[in-house]
């Protein structure tokens, strides 16, 4: 067996907010041909029919301010760049227009198109360049937050595309709940920054099951003590608030907050696994954002398997049901861990968040039933640990484990 | 080993708590305050969530919220505790009236308001 897998016990997923690949990692095609980002092919139209290009000039904050608009309405106009017909193809032309809408300003409209440059995000291009980076890892439905983290916790949003709490419909579980009920009994954690940021995931699981949540000084003290849970969940901090120790910033990224906090609370988690070399050695980090914020990206989200859930016309805005069988934006996704070879670029295959409780139900409990159509039609980003292991399929395939990633000075 | 240096923002330059609340927190408020109906009333907030303008606000919210759905649970489970504890003394003891198992307190017996 792959020495990765076979001494792999804990899976962390750090999701953040709100941009999309091409914005925070389309830089790095300079780098690597392979990495599927900014080239000089891509534009966009603004309301006066010329044509704007991607260019390296995003800012820490202060930019895209008003919150570009990412609810499905919204992300429809983005993706299909307007046409409403029966059989319109999906295009991504419509972002500078969407933004236009916002503020009726041309000029601040093109600034949707702006993207990072490398030496901008030291943290994420370090590790997408380290380890391995998804070309094809996307939100899970065109639209808003809440019904996407959703996919990351349930394998489904049981219909919703919107902002709303997720009513649980039986008979899908959390991925929580299948792991600590599970014979033998597996461990889960939800670590939200602190009981001021909270979590987004409040109408089912800290309701009902607060004793699945964690502060990230848990997280923190947990890495340290070698207590980590199977899998953990982490949540960034979602706004700016004072504390009894003083001013936190916000680190989720969401426009407009500030993207070198993020960029820190990245490191950090990295930081806390790797400074524990048994957890190192035993632990894969997803790093991967939960949907592209209404930020332009050029790669056409695909179709997918349906769900077996419908969104009604009127849920969705946009005059016509929606299915469940096609992809949100694409995000920004890496699998980080000292078994995978540097320099990995994960190509031709496609994920999304339902991929998230695919791979770790299949890793840490084998078959299990029921899960969404989704879910079960998701690609896993690690290979269950039973013979034989695909080798064209294991990211985690070296036979040594590295010694020269990378540390980060937090 | 490559050490890389990682930029801290300006603190004071990045921190807004009089920003004014986004979709998402405005989201989270809304999905708390729904929680909030669900708890005994002691543990409720008296707070008007439509007045919530800016991130401070909705921090200051989000926080009370939360730790009252951890206090509510931790009384919950003691009371479990404590009633399981005195059924068992119960079994092994003189016979008399059994406790409630669910813990439920008598009414009019818990605080009401604003949760100090």
């Amino acid at each position: 067996m792959p020495p990765g897998l076979d001494n792999l016990r804990h899976i962390v997923v750090l999701m953040m907010e709100n941009r999309s690949f091409d914005h925070m990692l389309g830089s790095l095609t300079a780098v690597n041909p392979q990495i599927d980002g900014i080239t000089d092919q891509l534009s966009n139209p603004d309301t006066t029919g010329a044509s704007v290009a991607p260019q390296p000039l995003a800012q820490f904050q202060g930019q895209l301010d008003p919150d570009p608009d990412h609810h499905f309405p919204a992300v429809d106009l983005q993706i299909f760049g307007g046409d409403t017909s029966p059989n319109r193809v999906a295009n991504m032309q419509g972002f500078v227009k969407s933004y236009f809408n916002q503020q009726q300003d041309v000029g601040h409209s093109q600034t949707i198109m702006y993207y990072f440059a490398q030496n901008q995000l030291p943290v994420l291009t370090t590790l997408a360049l380290e380890f391995a980076i998804f070309n094809r890892w996307f939100a899970s439905i065109p639209g808003p937050t809440i019904c996407n983290r959703a996919f990351a916790h349930y394998g489904t949003s049981f219909g919703r595309v919107d902002m709303n709490p997720i009513d649980i419909i039986e008979p899908f579980k959390s991925i929580y709940d299948r792991l600590i009920n599970a014979n033998p009994k597996h461990t889960a954690k939800l670590y939200y920054y602190d009981t001021t940021s909270s979590t987004m995931e409040v109408a089912n699981l800290l309701q009902n099951e607060p004793e699945l949540f964690g502060t990230y000084q848990q997280f923190l003290s947990d890495c340290s003590a070698g207590n980590l849970p199977d899998y953990s969940f982490i949540e960034p901090n979602y706004s700016d608030h004072d504390t009894d120790s003083g001013e936190e910033v916000a680190s989720d990224q969401h426009p407009d907050h500030n993207i070198e906090a993020g960029e820190l609370y990245i490191a950090s988690v990295y930081n806390a696994i790797k400074q524990n070399p048994n957890l190192w050695q035993s632990t894969v980090l997803l790093v991967v954002y939960d949907e592209h914020g209404g930020i332009y990206d050029h790669v056409v989200p695909p179709a997918c398997t349906p769900d077996q859930f419908t969104a009604s016309a009127n849920d969705t805005g946009t005059g016509q049901p929606f299915a469940f069988d096609r992809l949100g934006v694409r995000v920004p996704a890496i699998l980080i861990s000292p078994w995978i070879p540097k320099g990995m670029v994960v190509d031709g295959r496609v994920f999304d968040h339902a991929s998230i409780p695919a791979t770790i139900t299949k890793f840490f409990l084998g078959d299990y039933s029921p899960r969404s159509p989704r879910e079960t039609s998701a690609d896993v980003f690690i290979e269950p640990n039973v013979a034989p292991v695909d080798p064209t399929r294991n990211l985690l395939s070296l036979a040594a484990i590295r010694t020269d990633c990378p540390d980060f000075d937090v | 080993m490559t050490l890389i240096h990682v930029p801290r923002p300006d603190v004071k330059s990045a921190m807004n708590a009089d920003r004014p609340v986004n979709a998402l927190l405005k989201a989270q408020i809304r999905h708390l305050h729904d929680a909030e109906r669900n708890l005994p009333l002691r543990h409720r907030t008296d707070v008007y969530i439509n007045a919530i303008k800016t991130e401070g606000e909705a921090a200051e919210y989000i926080r009370e919220v939360t730790t009252a759905i951890h206090a509510a649970h931790e009384v919950a489970a003691a009371k479990r505790g404590r009633g399981i504890a005195i059924a068992a003394a119960a079994d092994e003891g003189p016979a008399g009236k059994a406790p409630s198992a669910n813990g439920k307190k008598k009414k009019g017996t818990g605080k009401r308001g604003r949760r100090t």
